[in-house]
């Protein structure tokens, strides 16, 4: 998997700037997503992970950096047409699946949008018939495109929501906490399809999500973001087994697991960001310790951190 | 052991357009002085219905109270009238709130809201009683709580506001404290801290609690019994190492191998197959039958009772019959099994 799909320099999105309360809410964050692999993206709420997500897709306007899609800038000046392109490329499966589909549309129209939008049907029958194999891709029936969104429970709504993000043959979907908003049972039947849908069409995902155990389960890779900067990049196994930065492991030793007898003796970590006591000026980037692990650190933290990964 | 409230028989509907949803359908279960019971299950499974109803939260004009009762201090709380409920509510027995944002007041200062449930039950003077709410403050490790006394909840963040609701239903000491998903708004760093607060106060003033919560790991880090409700009935209530280590019920094996643990490999996650029942029209027999591959044909024409495995743990489910074949559990649990003495699957003790 080392065809890069997307890779993101230094995106920056700030809110309100020039203002008082000027928010940096994504704060300069790079890294690449290969072809066909799952990166899961955490951090609690509010350290820019949406956001991140949200600025890949052009939701927003990125204050500063690129975001290249297979070499291409998706920001910057485009005309209608480039931009239809990328859209088809790109699509996004939202967190609430009641707030996400439009009450007065019925299935069959709220799933074909975007082959109209794309022209990829020929005529009322081809859409039709994409339609009835979209929702049996997802695990729904045809009977089901003459309803409304209100007839569904909430599992079924986010089968409708990734439907509707497959219909324009996407090869990129962000997936933003896909299953928050899901019962634990449910939940299982959602991260399966994803997981079964990458095997069959080579899917690429970007999964936001605040719950780490799925984000383990359905990742190859993790980004941990922290206040607008990500702070650990690593394989998900790899993350798991060796966190490197402080706030990773306060993160990790948070998160409860339904086994008692752990839990008994749980030991919880706290993160201080002042307990780094980086120097006025001193340069603090993502830095490679192990091969494909980057940890946010500065100099002197990356030459402890190699030291004590060699020992490992 | 003490019990402190006994739920008995709980039978419960709405009346809704639709019909008679029938939300809790024969609910049973004691809470003894100083344990925590978390309650689980999906969404519509009752948990949140069963303790709405033991504080009387329910729109009268829609619930109503079928049969059964729910006894607290030699009184059926089913039976009282609203003044006398009121006398109860935030005094002996009070609630935590899963949204700490909305079960604020936004326009009424904090420190008031707190002092309220103490003017209302105790009878102390205002000063007295302003001393009591920073003391609370304090206590659930708010700083600056003289300062923060006169802030309204939209200066706090989702965290400290939390901690401000368990400080108000912590008020007056109550005998019973009611958490209804209290942490599932909040992240896993705050999430964590609020856990360890509401555990340290528990040991401190000794009261009981019920924690809803479909959260299976929260349950392992906070429980004491847990009780596993499905479609408006309890299945299956044991002590905490019971239900994780050597669950009986099929629904409580689907619930804990649909959960990825950190260490579970690539192989697909089970998922439970279908939707929870339609309570509108409850289906015949064992209400998990039709999502079960475990499910016989007894489970669609009689409703399992329930069966004993120890004297703290029950299951209600036709494979414990004796006449029953003996099945195979889904390897996870099996794994969990193996964990567990007394289970068939026991491997000796690891540790």
């Amino acid at each position: 998997m080392a065809e890069k799909l997307l890779e993101i320099r230094n995106l920056k999105q700030h809110f309100n700037v020039g203002k008082a309360n000027e928010v940096k809410a994504v704060d300069g964050i790079s890294f690449d997503i290969y072809k066909g692999e799952t990166l899961g993206l955490v951090g609690e709420s509010g350290c820019g992970k949406s956001t991140t997500g949200r600025s890949i897709i052009r939701l927003y306007d990125a204050t500063d950096g690129e975001v290249l899609y297979e070499g291409e800038n998706v920001h910057g000046k485009k005309s209608k047409k480039d931009l239809k392109k990328f859209n088809r490329k790109m699509q996004m499966i939202f967190q609430d699946p009641y707030a996400s589909l439009n009450q007065r549309m019925k299935v069959m129209d709220i799933i074909a949008e975007g082959i109209d939008i794309h022209g990829l049907a020929k005529n009322s029958k081809e859409r039709e018939k994409m339609v009835f194999d979209l929702l049996d891709t997802v695990g729904l029936n045809k009977e089901h495109a003459n309803r409304y969104p209100h007839e569904f429970s909430g599992g079924q709504r986010q089968r409708l929501g990734i439907a509707r993000a497959l219909a324009v043959d996407p090869d990129f979907i962000i997936a933003d906490e896909p299953i928050s908003a899901l019962d634990v049972s449910i939940q299982a039947q959602v991260v399966n399809l994803l997981k079964e849908l990458q095997e069959e069409k080579g899917l690429t995902y970007l999964f936001i999500a605040h719950d780490l155990s799925m984000v383990k389960y359905i990742s190859d890779r993790i980004a941990v973001m922290y206040f607008g900067k990500m702070v650990e990049l690593a394989p998900a196994d790899d993350l798991y087994n060796n966190p490197m930065h402080p706030y990773t492991q306060s993160l990790l030793s948070a998160i409860p697991l339904p086994d008692p007898n752990y839990e008994r003796n749980r030991v919880r970590k706290s993160y201080d960001p002042a307990s780094h006591n980086y120097a006025e000026g001193e340069d603090v980037r993502m830095r490679e310790i192990t091969p494909g692990h980057f940890v946010d650190c500065s100099e002197r933290e990356f030459e402890a951190l190699k030291a004590g990964s060699l020992k490992v | 052991m003490e019990k402190i409230l006994q739920v008995k028989d709980l039978e419960l509907s709405f009346n809704t357009f639709g019909g008679e949803v029938k939300a809790i359908r024969g609910v049973n279960f004691d809470l003894y002085k100083g344990e925590t019971l978390a309650i689980v299950g999906e969404s519509g499974s009752g948990k949140s219905v069963t303790t709405k109803s033991i504080m009387r939260l329910l729109p009268e004009s829609s619930a109503e109270f079928k049969n059964g009762e729910i006894l607290f201090g030699g009184r059926d709380l089913t039976k009282l009238s609203d003044k006398e409920m009121q006398k109860i509510r935030g005094k002996d027995i009070s609630m935590i709130f899963q949204d700490p944002m909305t079960s604020l007041n936004p326009t009424m200062p904090i420190g008031r809201q707190i002092t309220e449930p103490l003017l209302k039950h105790q009878k102390i003077s205002k000063s007295e009683a302003r001393k009591v709410a920073i003391d609370l403050l304090r206590l659930v490790g708010m700083p600056k709580p003289e300062l923060r006394m006169k802030q309204y909840p939209h200066q706090f963040s989702g965290g400290q506001r939390q901690r401000i609701v368990i400080a108000i239903s912590l008020a007056c000491n109550p005998q019973v404290l009611i958490a209804d998903e209290p942490t599932t708004a909040l992240d896993v760093t705050i999430q964590a801290q609020i856990l360890e607060l509401m555990k340290d106060l528990q040991k401190k003033i000794d009261t009981s609690i019920i924690f809803i919560t479909h959260d299976l790991g929260v349950v392992a880090n906070v429980a004491d019994r847990v009780a596993v409700m499905y479609g408006g009935k309890i299945v299956e209530i044991g002590t905490v190492d019971e239900i994780f280590y050597n669950p009986q019920h099929p629904y409580t094996w689907g619930l804990l191998s649909s959960m990825p643990s950190l260490d579970t490999e690539d192989a697909k996650l089970y998922a439970i197959p279908g939707t929870p029942p339609d309570l509108l029209d409850p289906p015949k027999g064992d209400a998990f039958a039709l999502r079960s591959e475990y499910a016989m044909k007894i489970d669609m024409e009689m409703d399992p009772p329930f069966f004993k495995i120890s004297d703290t743990h029950m299951a209600a489910t036709w494979l414990l019959h004796p006449d029953a074949p003996q099945v195979e559990p889904p390897l996870s649990v099996i794994e969990r099994m193996k964990k567990f003495p007394g289970s068939r699957y026991y491997e000796g003790s690891a540790n």
